[in-house]
């Protein structure tokens, strides 16, 4: 199980890596993006189980470097949760139009995250 | 001066430091801005806003509550305003103005990158024209800060 965290801020990324460690994921189950650029580059050399993502961030941000997964092939069924600041409706219609499996506003809790989790992966074609 | 539109500001403010900080900061009696106003803060988080309305949200905090903010969400004490501190403070103003929108959503509005202003008694680019900034002094007991408001043709007085 690895997990990708991209977020443009080093504190989140830092947060919800402690909330997964509180669920027991371990600490060689998460690789760290700060940029949908950087996260792409990291898809590329390894293997990710799941992607958590945000929204608003430098170079390639979270909803562009989705569409860019969701058109290729080896990325269309890759599971991933935005996780952002962004709470308007609209928002949420976009990245579920652009082929999100499931959508989490920030500040999140343990509970939220660990459901958000559970549920995308539960839904993971075999 | 019409509210309506600042409460969304006020309930994302509550929400945030509720959950990230165990906080309940209460808002104070807003107030208009003079754009020339030198900000009695000594770091401020700055976020532009674009799409159907032009404005911009600020977060301003004296150096002491960011820095024990930060060491809250860290586990670890803060002596200055290093890239931890300013990493917060950004990161709050995003989510602050992300979640504000969830009440404001007649209006389609695009939050930008924020960016960080420090330094004793700073000054902030208010947006030029006849566009009003309403500043929320919010009180916790850990130290008072600021939220500073502007939305042209939405937020008006």
């Amino acid at each position: 199980m690895r997990i990708l965290i991209v977020d443009d801020s080093r504190i989140m990324r830092n947060i919800v890596k402690n909330t997964l460690k509180r669920l027991h994921f371990s600490d060689d189950s998460f690789l760290e993006a700060c940029d949908g650029q950087q996260a792409w580059t990291l898809l590329e050399a390894e293997e990710v189980t799941l992607l958590l993502l945000d929204w608003n961030m430098p170079n390639l941000n979270g909803i562009d470097l989705l569409k860019r997964l969701r058109s290729h092939p080896k990325y269309s069924a890759l599971p991933i949760i935005m996780v952002t600041s962004e709470a308007a409706k609209y928002n949420v219609i976009e990245a579920v139009k652009a082929g999100v499996n499931d959508y989490l506003v920030k500040p999140v809790t343990e509970r939220s995250l660990e459901e958000k989790i559970r549920r995308v992966l539960e839904r993971k074609p075999s | 001066m019409n509210i309506k539109y600042i409460t969304p500001f006020i309930d994302a403010v509550e929400g945030a430091f509720d959950q990230l900080f165990a906080l309940q900061p209460k808002a104070l009696t807003p107030y208009l801005v003079r754009k020339e106003e030198i900000l009695d803060w000594d770091i401020s988080a700055i976020i532009g806003i674009a799409g159907e309305a032009r404005g911009l949200v600020v977060l301003s905090f004296p150096a002491a509550l960011a820095q024990e903010l930060t060491g809250l969400l860290t586990g670890t004490v803060k002596t200055n305003l290093d890239d931890d501190v300013t990493d917060t403070v950004g990161e709050l103003v995003n989510i602050i103005a992300g979640n504000a929108k969830k009440g404001l959503e007649e209006f389609r509005l695009l939050i930008s990158l924020p960016s960080i202003v420090q330094g004793q008694n700073h000054q902030v680019t208010w947006p030029t024209g006849p566009v009003p900034i309403i500043t929320i002094p919010f009180s916790t007991v850990r130290g008072h800060f600021s939220l500073s408001v502007g939305l042209e043709n939405i937020i008006t007085v």
